[in-house]
């Protein structure tokens, strides 16, 4: 495990970069992202250590960061004064650009994986925002009218995208049906929704609903998206079937989780970060042989849990909540990296953690 | 400085998230939970009412307080464009009226156009019997026993005011300490609580004359129009006593001129030394006013354009003597339920029973005088006593309106001791 210290900066977001697998961007807050400056890092992974080959500080708290897809030395911020800005890594100091149109903290950016000439951002004011880095001003507001921690685009298609919010729904977006009807809205999936009744399992009760603060699409099956926040559970939906309730249930957290990351190696692998001071590896119990006998054992414990799927192993050495975690996309499956409270940067390989 | 004040209260916020994050609260509180839109809200669609008059001298001294309820049920069906035979459940809160006037208000729905099916009741939670009637109905909309309703408020004081409204006390009630509290008049103990909680005359007097002048302001400005919906009556000219047919569409209690100095000369009403007169005091008046409650969902559904929503009450007992302390009592509860601080809250509609009552709940909550009845309140225009609860949501949604605002309460005290406030949001 290395590990890198954010002194003074307590971490909100991390990243791989796409391009290369030895450098990870950090977002990160002084005085826990309430109030104060943030600090982006750009670290390098070397063989004496990690070290901070760049840092970039910023007027107000950092958020979140995301990668360009389409160029390798960009990166944007999402900051808590409704900004959100575009740095080149080669140069110092200021960033190239900045677009200042939320009314309040943005909470997530992410760049269209397929298109990769747009990207989104979300914010607490109830919006996301569709910007390209060529425009001045941003391209489509989709409102949500509720805190929005996480949108994403799909990794399928250039023109779908998703957000859960503090309303406790799932949200898909599709630009390509006419803004007039719904703000491209085509589908709107209550998170809280219990699953489907079924057999030898209590039938299910009604679950409040609670905040959702991540979500991230499955990255091999196209209409599987994975959300998780303040009720600690970590659900599956698949959006071919939105009435249907959760296909996947993973309660485990012991409070809320904050991240959640699809491996990019295996498909039925998820990371999570939570605010109980863990990173737990899941399998959501769709890949074969995995879940079948786990299903029979968990049937009679929890009504709760669906899906066969369980938790593979959880690295506890962060000692403040964990609010980011991701996978590197490169070499051998399962190295990925976390930051949190703590102050720290921990770079791990996940197998080790795994029973 | 502030800019400072913004970067705590930001800082604040955030820290209400990452602490609601941990709590796991499934009902999010706080300022930003309240402002999101839930299809699940329940949302006021129209508010209005008709214009307060002076009780025994005013455009509505011969009307009767179920003609005022028809002429407000017109009015809102009219501007709301709702159908009324959508409306499942009225509820029309009445403190003087014989019998709760529980026959002739649904009698008056019935003549204002509602069709049999919707039910109609009166209530009597005495000053707040309005604002009880409000939230009876917005709580039957909540647990789905309804899904529109209309919470409303109705008096004649000039018709049924007098010692007739209270039943003579029993043996036990009188031997019994605090429920023999119950029947003190209020300006009496109005005056006992201003001596013993020390508000002087001139703080009295000079509240009370912000007051008429707000108010005078505020009708020259025309920001009652909005609310206000004109009705015609007969009214019998004193002088001549001959029946005319006027239209009354403007409140005739607010006098223009009204200094702290003029306050100043009128003699006490209750005590020789005292400092309670009628012009520190609410006008004995009449009047009605409706509230149209729905779901958000429902409201959509339908079309009907949303003005605010109602978000929470709450209602506390105090001592009958200090029944003045209410709004004192009740208003931390219901911020406390709402997670809400008093600087979140733009506007407050606090009831002007009596000035002294009023200045020293604002006192003892430490609010904002600024943020204290803009448009004047009860010593202005009157206290039709069952309608007040009603009449506040208008106030409130319109001027949180004109001026961008968004947050606000709105509070009474309770005869025998109570209070009760309510958490609006302005749409």
């Amino acid at each position: 495990m290395l590990e890198f210290r954010t002194q003074g900066f307590n971490g909100y977001g991390i990243k791989y970069s796409p391009f290369f697998d030895s450098r990870i961007a950090v977002a990160a807050s002084a005085n826990f992202g309430l109030v104060g400056n943030g600090r982006l890092y750009i670290l390098g992974l070397t063989p004496n250590g990690i070290v901070a080959e760049k840092w970039f500080d910023t007027q107000d708290s950092l958020f979140d960061t995301a990668w360009s897809e389409s160029h390798e030395n960009q990166i944007l911020v999402a900051s808590g004064d409704g900004s959100i800005k575009l740095f080149d890594i080669t140069l110092s100091q200021f960033p190239i650009q900045s677009w200042q149109e939320h009314a309040r903290e943005v909470f997530s950016v992410h760049w269209n994986l397929v298109g990769k000439d747009t990207f989104l951002s979300s914010s607490w004011d109830g919006t996301v925002k569709i910007w390209s880095p060529n425009a001045a001003a941003s391209l489509t507001t989709l409102p949500t009218h509720s805190c929005t921690y996480s949108a994403e685009f799909s990794p399928h298609s250039p023109s779908v995208l998703s957000s859960v919010s503090s309303d406790s729904h799932l949200r898909i977006f599709d630009l390509r049906t006419p803004a007039s009807a719904s703000n491209h809205l085509t589908m709107s999936i209550p998170i809280h929704s219990p699953p489907k009744p079924r057999m030898g399992a209590a039938a299910p009760v009604g679950i409040a609903p609670s905040e959702a603060l991540s979500h991230d699409w499955n990255k091999y099956r196209d209409s599987v998206i994975a959300t998780a926040g303040v009720d600690r559970v970590i659900r599956t939906f698949d959006i071919r079937a939105p009435g249907a309730g959760p296909i996947a249930v993973l309660p485990g957290h012991e409070y809320a989780v904050r991240r959640i990351t699809w491996s990019p190696h295996l498909s039925d692998i998820l990371l999570s970060a939570s605010y109980d001071m863990t990173c737990r590896v899941w399998s959501d119990g769709s890949a074969m042989g995995v879940g079948a006998e786990q299903l029979q054992n968990t049937v009679h414990q929890d009504p709760m849990f669906l899906g066969g799927g369980r938790e593979m192993g959880r690295m506890g050495r962060h000692t403040e909540f964990v609010t980011g975690v991701d996978w590197c996309l490169f070499g051998a499956e399962g190295w990925c990296a976390s930051t949190g409270w703590d102050e720290r940067v921990l770079v791990w390989d996940c197998r080790a953690v795994m029973q | 400085m502030a800019n400072q004040v913004g970067r705590n209260s930001q800082a604040q916020e955030r820290l209400s998230q990452v602490s609601n994050h941990l709590s796991g609260a499934s009902s999010r509180k706080g300022k930003q939970a309240l402002l999101e839109k839930h299809p699940d809200d329940i949302v006021v669609t129209c508010a209005l009412r008709t214009a307060i008059t002076k009780g025994g001298k005013g455009g509505f001294k011969d009307t009767q307080a179920a003609d005022l309820l028809h002429g407000a049920f017109k009015a809102l069906i009219q501007r709301s464009g709702i159908d009324p035979s959508l409306v499942e459940d009225i509820a029309v809160g009445a403190v003087l009226a014989p019998g709760g006037g529980a026959t002739e208000f649904r009698a008056a729905a019935l003549a204002a156009g509602f069709p049999v099916t919707s039910s109609c009741k009166s209530l009597n939670r005495q000053c707040s019997s309005g604002l009880q009637a409000c939230v009876d109905i917005a709580n039957a909309i909540k647990a789905g026993m309804i899904e529109v309703g209309i919470g409303a408020g109705a008096e004649t004081m000039s018709l049924q005011y007098g010692p007739q409204a209270v039943t003579e006390f029993s043996e036990l009630l009188e031997e019994h300490k605090l429920a023999a509290d119950c029947k003190v008049p209020m300006g009496v103990l109005s005056e006992a609580m201003a001596k013993d909680k020390g508000i002087p005359r001139a703080a009295q007097d000079a509240f009370a004359a912000a007051s008429f002048q707000k108010a005078v302001e505020a009708q020259k400005k025309g920001l009652f129009d909005e609310e206000i919906a004109p009705l015609t009556v007969k009214w019998t000219d004193p002088k001549t006593d001959e029946e005319k047919t006027i239209t009354v569409s403007r409140d005739d209690g607010v006098r223009e001129g009204i200094t702290a100095e003029s306050l100043g000369k009128i003699r006490p009403a209750f005590a020789k030394d005292g400092s309670i007169h009628a012009g520190n005091a609410s006008q004995i008046s009449d009047g009605a006013a409706a509230v149209l409650l729905m779901k958000r969902s429902t409201a959509e559904r339908l079309g009907q354009t949303i003005v605010g929503k109602f978000v929470q009450a709450s209602v506390v007992g105090v001592a009958p003597l200090l029944m003045g302390v209410g709004p004192a009592a009740a208003i931390p509860v219901v911020l406390d339920k709402t997670g809400l601080s008093k600087d979140d809250v733009d506007i407050f509609e606090i009831n002007e029973a009596f000035a002294s009552q009023c200045l020293f709940c604002i006192k003892e909550l430490g609010l904002d005088e600024k943020k204290i009845n803009p448009k004047g309140g009860a010593i202005a225009f009157g206290h039709p006593l069952g309608v007040t609860g009603a009449r506040q949501v208008s106030t409130l949604l319109t001027e949180l309106k004109r001026t961008g605002q968004r947050i606000g309460i709105t509070s009474m005290c309770v005869g025998t001791g109570m209070g009760m406030a309510a958490v609006w949001v302005a749409e």
